[in-house]
């Protein structure tokens, strides 16, 4: 029962370590993704994609792509390049709840 | 002289009404009747691809409609990569890509009977 209790708690701890900080990634977005997304992601001009509402895996995919280099964007690949797997979390949480993007058949 | 202004000015605004036009380029009735191919993936909220990665596929209703040319171009030439969206770009016509990007570039279905 004791070992229960603990291995909730690890897993408990471990999943509130991989949550996402809405705070800390809207505070990001401010710093470095607004200039071009807009504060809230929906882009001002189509020279930028609108990322508010789009899913956020799909956002972490594209970020750990511009980090790989396996998608190249010369301005992408500079600001994905120091971000960390927790900052690409937060930061796509945050823009994936904002209005904006719809799923559209 | 006012005449000639307003004839100059009429000129303008036809200008900017056709550059404005083609600046966004496509026919999203067009684009509804041509995004058949789309719709298996993009037409299903949550849909995800399944290798060789794991993710949902973008949402696209309400893009720029220059933005997802671009994407579907990029498709295309083979800057960006994507084994399904590659075969489906290569197909495209500028006129289809743009059609398609003025479909998805609104965010509401273009008819009642879009669903």
């Amino acid at each position: 029962m004791k070992r229960t209790t603990i291995a909730i708690c690890v897993l408990a701890a471990g999943f509130a370590a991989n949550a996402a900080d809405m705070e800390a990634g809207k505070k990001k977005a401010a710093e470095i993704c607004a200039a071009c997304h807009g504060p809230d992601g929906n882009s001002a001009t189509a020279d930028f994609p609108r990322i508010a509402g789009q899913h956020p895996d799909y956002l972490a995919k594209a970020l750990r792509d511009y980090k790989t280099g396996a998608r190249k964007d010369p301005v992408m690949s500079g600001f994905a390049a120091p971000l960390t797997r927790q900052d690409i979390e937060n930061l796509t949480a945050y823009f994936s709840a904002q209005p904006g993007l719809k799923h559209k058949y | 002289m006012n005449r000639k202004c307003t004839l100059l000015l009429a000129v303008l605004a036809a200008a900017f009404a056709v550059s404005a036009s083609a600046a966004e380029g496509g026919d999203a009735q067009a684009g509804q009747s041509k995004a058949a191919m789309c719709q298996g993936c993009h037409g299903i909220d949550g849909y995800r691809m399944a290798y060789p990665e794991v993710y949902r596929v973008p949402r696209l209703g309400g893009q720029h409609p220059a933005y997802l040319v671009k994407a579907l171009q990029a498709y295309k030439g083979g800057a960006r990569s994507n084994a399904t969206m590659r075969a489906i770009a290569a197909h495209l016509s500028d006129k289809d890509m743009a059609d398609l990007a003025a479909y998805y570039g609104t965010a509401s279905t273009v008819t009642a009977t879009a669903k």
